[in-house]
């Protein structure tokens, strides 16, 4: 357990590649971060800065108190599970959880106490004597995460762990972590692509692109008020709903024209551009799809006109994508909640009416792309 | 469709049995001829009649006997060539072994700026017959007090150059993932405990390969002995020492006497090849990471 500071941590690698800057992050003792982004955004860089498997060009990386720029992997305490395993396969499932153990010296029973413990915890008792090749994906995983946390390590590092697993076991093992994370309680680091997985596991996100951190905050704060249109349009899926738009400002109240509508903000957004004395401007407009109703009650402002171009059943919901104003518009309904009318169906074509609350919208400078509302 | 296979494995078969023969028949005239009874070099021919044969007309083990007895050992000591030779290769087999292992595991694991000149001048000077610079090396000797016709000098000159054959070995640490290392230094090891504990037991198929070329190396070498050794019999090698068994003055006395020595010096290496050869043959790479 400890915590673990990253200050303007840079890496560059051979022939001036530079794969991570400017990363900035306090992680508190016993918190759960992942880091989420696409391929190549510079995540297992920085998880390798801190497992000390890779150099850090500059900046600065303390765990607990301490200084570890130059402290060799060994000496930082610190366990990873790699996302293909890297189990040994000349030993057993139980030398391999040993060995780390063996290494530290540690009485034998001790040893085996603790390994037949943390078997139990993954449910691994009965492959202990069986070398690695003879086990699952599933299986090895667990081994993997078994032999990081026989150390009872001061900071859990994890590579996208479950990359290499199949869709349903991918979720089982996801649950899993959870249980995992609130038994052995300690400081946790993991790398993901999957936003879902993100959103789940992670007390705080940080989400990257092209080595640089684009936000931090709990998934709430990253879903609920994304800080740039990368970040709106990487978390939640279906993707955000983007429309170029208009911010016009009359005096001190705010409007925005976006699908040939316009209509006024609601008072916390204006107060927001009020206080950043915001003027008029281009805009991206964001809306996510579940955020988007039917509109039956044409008196109510804003609603927009659409034709119903394909409708994706997905059981409890449907995916609805609309055309409006020559813009496609993605919309989730509730099965459930569905008028009776389109009980049995949408067809292409057909006219609907949408709207949304103001409270759920999002502005984004259409230059550099930062949020206007934060 | 049957038929032609059972004909393609047909000609397969007879060009393999003609191979096997082929390979067998020397070492079947080698130990045939080791026990018989009849003295006289290459042809047998009978006394009598002047025919020749290949099968011994009678067997006895005195060839055996007389390689260790007190009468030949004045002339020739093929016990004590025997255990010299043991303990060059002996040595020569552990230190050789170890300079690969270290070569390999450098130029596998660690980055360095002439990493890439260095194994491309290595890889060329491998390729040269190593004698060619016998000469030198015989001089270099001289200079050394005590090394001149010494057991040590044969030693370092068999195993000094081992680290250029770092080819096999290499790629075969390339192999290893990479990942396997990583994951030991955070589970506490130190490059060397990595190497140690991780690295070379995976590496246990090319380990032996190498165990047992280099142990291989001063039973067949001859050149090198003999430039080195010159008349210094006490400390020649059995490959050099049985030689002088069948040279022109001695070859019609002692050539069944050779054939017993040549058989007796293939079986501790025999031995070797059967002890090793489980781990030779089995591979240990599976599982590692995802397959
Ligand atoms: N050893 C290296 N030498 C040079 N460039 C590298 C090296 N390793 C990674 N990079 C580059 O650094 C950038 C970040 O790589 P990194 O592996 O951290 O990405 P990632 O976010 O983990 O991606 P993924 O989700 O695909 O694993 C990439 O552009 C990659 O090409
Ligand atoms: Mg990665």
């Amino acid at each position: 357990m400890a915590t673990v500071t990253l200050k303007e941590l840079k890496k560059v690698y051979d022939g001036n590649v530079v794969a991570v800057q400017a990363f900035d992050l306090e992680i508190a003792d016993k918190e759960f971060i992942v880091l989420v982004g696409p391929s190549g955004c510079g995540k297992s860089t920085t998880l390798r800065m801190v497992a000390g498997l890779e150099e850090i060009t500059e900046g600065e990386l303390y765990i607990g108190d301490r200084l570890v720029n130059n402290v060799a992997p060994k000496d930082r305490d610190i366990a990873m599970v790699f996302q293909n395993y890297a189990l040994y396969p000349h030993m057993t499932v139980y030398e391999n959880m040993a060995f780390a153990l063996k290494l530290r010296k540690e009485p034998k029973e001790v040893i085996r106490q603790k390994v037949q413990q943390a078997a139990e915890i993954l449910d691994i008792t009965d492959y202990l004597q069986r070398k690695p090749k003879a086990l699952s994906g599933g299986q090895r995983q667990r081994v993997a995460i078994g032999r990081a946390i026989v150390r009872d390590p001061q900071v859990f590092l994890m590579d996208e762990p479950l990359s290499n697993l199949d869709a349903k076991l991918r979720n089982q093992m996801r649950a899993e972590i959870i249980k995992l994370r609130q038994r052995i309680d300690t400081t946790f680091i993991y790398v993901t692509h999957d936003q879902t997985e993100a959103m789940t596991l992670g007390d705080r996100i940080v989400i990257m692109k092209d080595g640089f951190v684009k936000q931090i905050g709990t998934p709430q704060e990253v879903f609920n008020h994304p800080a740039n249109l990368f970040v709106a349009g990487f978390i939640g899926s279906p993707q955000m709903n983007f429309f170029d738009a208009d911010l016009i400002r009359e005096g001190d109240n705010y409007k925005v024209r976006v699908l040939g509508r316009e209509f006024w903000l609601d008072e916390e957004r204006q107060g927001i551009l009020r206080s950043k004395d915001m003027d008029s401007r281009r805009v991206k407009f964001g809306v996510r799809p579940e955020h988007i109703v039917l509109c039956h009650d044409l008196a109510l402002e804003p609603h927009f006109h659409a034709t119903v171009d394909i409708s994706e059943m997905m059981g409890s919901s449907v995916h609805l994508h609309v055309e409006s104003e020559g813009q496609e518009v993605v919309i989730i309904l509730e099965t459930i909640a569905l008028p009776d009318v389109y009980r049995a169906g949408f067809r292409h074509g057909d006219p609907i009416n949408f709207t949304f609350g103001g409270n759920v919208i999002h502005l984004f400078d259409a230059e550099t792309e930062e949020s206007l509302l934060l | 469709m049957k038929f032609r296979k059972r004909i393609s494995n047909a000609i397969i078969y007879i060009i393999l049995s003609i191979l096997a023969l082929i390979w067998i028949l020397p070492i079947g005239y080698l130990v045939l001829s080791s026990f018989r009874v009849e003295q006289g070099s290459y042809f047998m021919a009978d006394r009598e009649t002047g025919k020749q044969y290949v099968m011994p007309k009678a067997y006895t083990l005195n060839n055996y006997k007389r390689l260790f007895s007190a009468e030949a050992r004045k002339m020739f000591d093929f016990p004590r060539w025997m255990w010299n030779t043991f303990k060059i290769a002996f040595f020569t087999c552990v230190i050789s072994t170890v300079f690969v292992l270290f070569t390999s595991y450098a130029l596998s694991r660690l980055r360095f700026k002439m990493r890439r000149p260095l194994m491309n001048v290595a890889l060329v000077l491998g390729m040269f017959p190593g004698f060619m610079s016998i000469i030198a090396i015989y001089h270099l000797i001289g200079l050394v007090p005590g090394l001149a016709q010494s057991h040590a000098a044969l030693i370092m000159i068999y195993s000094g150059g081992a680290g250029l054959s770092y080819f096999i070995m290499k790629g075969f640490f390339d192999t290893i993932p990479f990942e396997l290392d990583e994951a030991a230094y955070l589970d506490g090891c130190t490059k060397w405990q990595t190497f140690i504990k991780v690295t070379v037991p995976l590496a246990k198929p090319v380990v032996t390969y190498t165990v047992l070329t280099t142990f291989m190396v001063p039973w067949v070498d001859f050149i090198v002995a003999g430039t080195i050794m010159k008349d210094k019999y006490e400390n020649f090698t059995v490959a050099y020492g049985l030689f002088e068994m069948i040279r022109v003055e001695n070859i019609n006395v002692w050539f069944t006497t050779f054939l017993a020595g040549a058989v007796l010096v293939s079986i501790p290496i025999a031995i070797l090849f059967l002890i090793m050869q489980r781990s030779y043959v089995e591979g240990v790479t599976g599982g590692a990471v995802k397959g």
